[in-house]
């Protein structure tokens, strides 16, 4: 039956069903390897990435995002293409897939490709069909862009492998933070199933890593490292627990990126949080990322940002002016004198002023107005900094009255979280909203 | 005595700029003197002003000096500030390398951000810089009837040399040309060949929109792909034109 419909869809039309369907996939990186062109093909790496649109909500489009086919044989609560749902059903073919990219790539439109898909049939016969496509693409279209692929979880060892050496990236969705969640919204998936092959590419990544030390020219196995995805605000885990869960993938599995995704209802299932006409938890996902950020950059472990009497991050204040809240026995610091890794804690200096700060105090004696032309923020970091034992004013070292003149210089939130309001804030922003904390905000 | 200023008149090119420098430099480094553009010319009293014989060998022999003196990444900067639409960028590269003479190690001239005219160049060549980049991410191509990709732009400072690396690795076996419509100069790559900058002809726009029959098709391939690709539920306007401005977006496939 899907063949008969297949025959009769344009290349528009695919392009239109399979990039709507992959839309919710977050990353679009293109980051993560630097490689010139050799002169026989098309295309190079930059190790920063390049972005080369961006679409009406804001997000970067760096890479064709497609996925193979719609068609599953899964049946995943959240996804659009859950094999219950009556959707028009297509699949590209590997020359479809070759074509496309190279001419957008040529017309610079593009920086690579990113293909995931849906279960066609079963997981190795979909991570045949993805193999296809990018053995045509690097071998026969002598494509040198980047690629950033999907696992099927599922699927064998040795086609992962295989398809491992073709892509820049690969990533597997852990789709929810727990192993009950997706039991309960995606039946056909299992943790194991997923951590399988993370921790495949893994592996394969440290093989690799000793491969080129030996052989200069060894084929590269994921460059660009792995990544995975976390759908945030669809169940109810904690941001303790989401957050706990991404420490572990980075210390365990060495992934370069762990990316949440604001829930968004495309489907009306019981299973799920009813429709609420508020949109997607986007605070939230911007909490979770700067907290994301403080593991990464920041030395941070997630079990100082939260804790099980504390599981969710303060909507009024970013997590690490939260935490130094709530320790202000280590502030204030002295910039002349305090360690790298202190500095890192305090609010308003990140990790590029905490070196310059570190570099230039062997010059010379710093003070506050040394800290501003370095990039500090001093509106934030004015309460937790002494320069050589002063403060820049005369303050209070009390947390209601630092919270209160934090709140009032207004955190800037960048422009992903749409003219959120206070009002606008839904339950699955911060679940167990704490009356004290209304108290000391309003009082 | 009144004691009279010499400012040089030049073009507003590498070579025409680096010739000044290069009398000015000869003539009167020991006294006070200034560059001054062609066109962006402001008269002041007490001045003598003077044509320069612009040649190509001045300024080979400038673009010597600079590198020698003050080192490859010094003359980076001063090469990208002159790329730029500022009209005092001449001066302010000439001031700096005198500044370079005074400071013990001329190499580090670029640090002595404290000196309005190193950083008058720092901020130019930054500017320059970031535009280019702006311009690998935001180029579009046009595959005409020829198979040339043709892509025109409108940029602020004269780009086209810095992104030209780029192109050339990306698409070695492609024919490919970039026209600046601003300064009426073209980037030309030919297949398997380095690129060439050419100045001094004008763009054919009846030939330019003679597009390939593929091409309206991929345009309204992508066009489609960049509609479907957004999340209607997370749209946001105000984001979208921060990190794309409307400037840009005139000659963009997806916003035509």
């Amino acid at each position: 039956m899907a063949e008969v419909i297949q025959e009769q869809i344009s290349l528009y039309d695919k392009l239109q069903i399979l990039s709507d369907a992959a839309k919710y996939d977050v990353a679009c990186t293109s980051s993560g390897v630097d490689r010139q062109g050799d002169g026989t093909g098309m295309g190079n790496c930059s190790k920063a990435g390049i972005c080369h649109s961006f679409s009406s909500d804001g997000r970067c489009i760096s890479l064709l995002k497609i996925l193979f086919t719609n068609e599953c044989i899964f049946d995943c609560k959240y996804c659009v293409n859950r094999s219950s749902n009556d959707v028009v059903r297509t699949s590209f073919t590997p020359d479809e897939i070759c074509t496309l990219t190279m001419e957008f790539y040529r017309r610079n439109y593009i920086e690579g490709l990113f293909l995931s898909s849906g279960v066609l049939k079963s997981p190795n016969y979909t991570m045949e069909l993805i193999y296809a496509a990018l053995y045509k693409l690097r071998h026969e279209c002598n494509f040198q862009g980047y690629i950033h692929v999907k696992a099927i979880p599922g699927a064998d060892q040795e086609l992962v492998k295989r398809v491992g050496f073709l892509a820049d990236r690969m990533s597997v969705n852990l789709e929810l933070p727990t192993a009950e969640s997706l039991k309960l919204l995606a039946p056909h998936k299992t943790r194991k199933n997923i951590l399988a092959p993370m921790r495949l590419v893994q592996q394969k990544m440290q093989d690799n890593r000793q491969e080129i030390v030996l052989y200069r020219n060894a084929p590269r196995f994921v460059p660009a490292g792995q990544s995975t995805q976390m759908i945030i605000g669809a169940t109810p885990e904690s941001d303790y627990q989401i957050l706990n869960v991404a420490e572990a993938l980075y210390k365990k599995f060495e992934l370069k990126r762990v990316f949440y995704s604001a829930f968004v209802a495309v489907n009306e299932d019981s299973a799920l949080p009813a429709k609420t006409g508020e949109g997607p938890p986007l605070l939230r996902e911007h909490r979770l990322y700067q907290a994301d950020w403080l593991l990464r950059y920041y030395r941070f472990e997630a079990k100082e940002l939260l804790d099980e009497n504390n599981p969710n991050f303060n909507i009024f204040l970013d997590p690490k002016c939260d935490w130094a809240l709530k320790h202000l026995e280590y502030f204030p610091v002295e910039v002349n004198k305090a360690d790298y890794n202190t500095l890192l804690r305090v609010p308003g200096i990140g990790y590029k002023s905490a070196s310059r700060i570190v570099k230039a105090r062997k010059m010379g004696t710093l003070q506050f107005e040394d800290l501003k032309k370095m990039g500090v923020v001093l509106k934030r970091a004015l309460y937790f900094l002494t320069c050589s034992g002063k403060m820049m004013y005369r303050t209070k070292i009390e947390e209601d009255y630092i919270l209160r003149n934090l709140l009032n210089t207004k955190e800037k939130l960048p422009d992903s979280v749409t003219g959120m309001t206070f009002k606008q804030l839904s339950l699955f922003d911060d679940v167990n909203f704490r009356e004290a904390q209304i108290q000391t905000i309003v009082g | 005595m009144v004691c009279t200023k010499q400012v040089y008149i030049c073009h507003d090119t590498i070579t025409g700029i680096f010739s000044a420098i290069y009398d000015a430099w000869k003539e009167s480094r020991d006294t006070e003197a200034g560059i001054a553009l062609r066109g962006c010319l402001m008269p002041q009293l007490f001045c003598e002003y003077r044509e320069v014989d612009e040649k190509e060998q001045k300024s080979i022999a400038v673009e010597r000096l600079i590198k020698n003196n003050l080192g490859y990444n010094a003359y980076w900067d001063l090469y990208h500030a002159l790329l730029s639409d500022g009209p005092e960028k001449a001066d302010a590269v000439y001031q700096t390398i005198l500044a370079a003479r005074k400071v013990k190690d001329s190499r580090k001239i670029m640090e002595h951000l404290s000196n309005p005219h190193v950083a008058k160049v720092f901020e130019l060549s930054r500017k320059v810089a970031n535009e280019a980049h702006l311009f690998t991410e935001f180029i579009r191509f046009r595959e005409l009837d020829n198979g040339v990709l043709l892509s025109e732009i409108t940029p602020k400072g004269r780009v086209l040399t810095c992104i030209a690396d780029h192109f050339t690795n990306r698409f070695p076996l492609e024919n490919w040309m970039v026209y600046d419509k601003t300064h009426k100069v073209f980037l030309v790559h030919k297949a398997g060949m380095n690129w060439i900058l050419v100045e001094g002809e004008e763009l054919d726009q009846t030939e330019a929109e003679k597009v390939s029959t593929a091409e309206l098709e991929y345009e309204r391939l992508w066009k489609g792909f960049c509609k479907s690709i957004a999340i209607k539920e997370r749209e946001n306007l105000a984001c979208q034109r921060n990190h794309l401005p409307i400037h840009f977006r005139q000659d963009m496939t997806e916003f035509r």
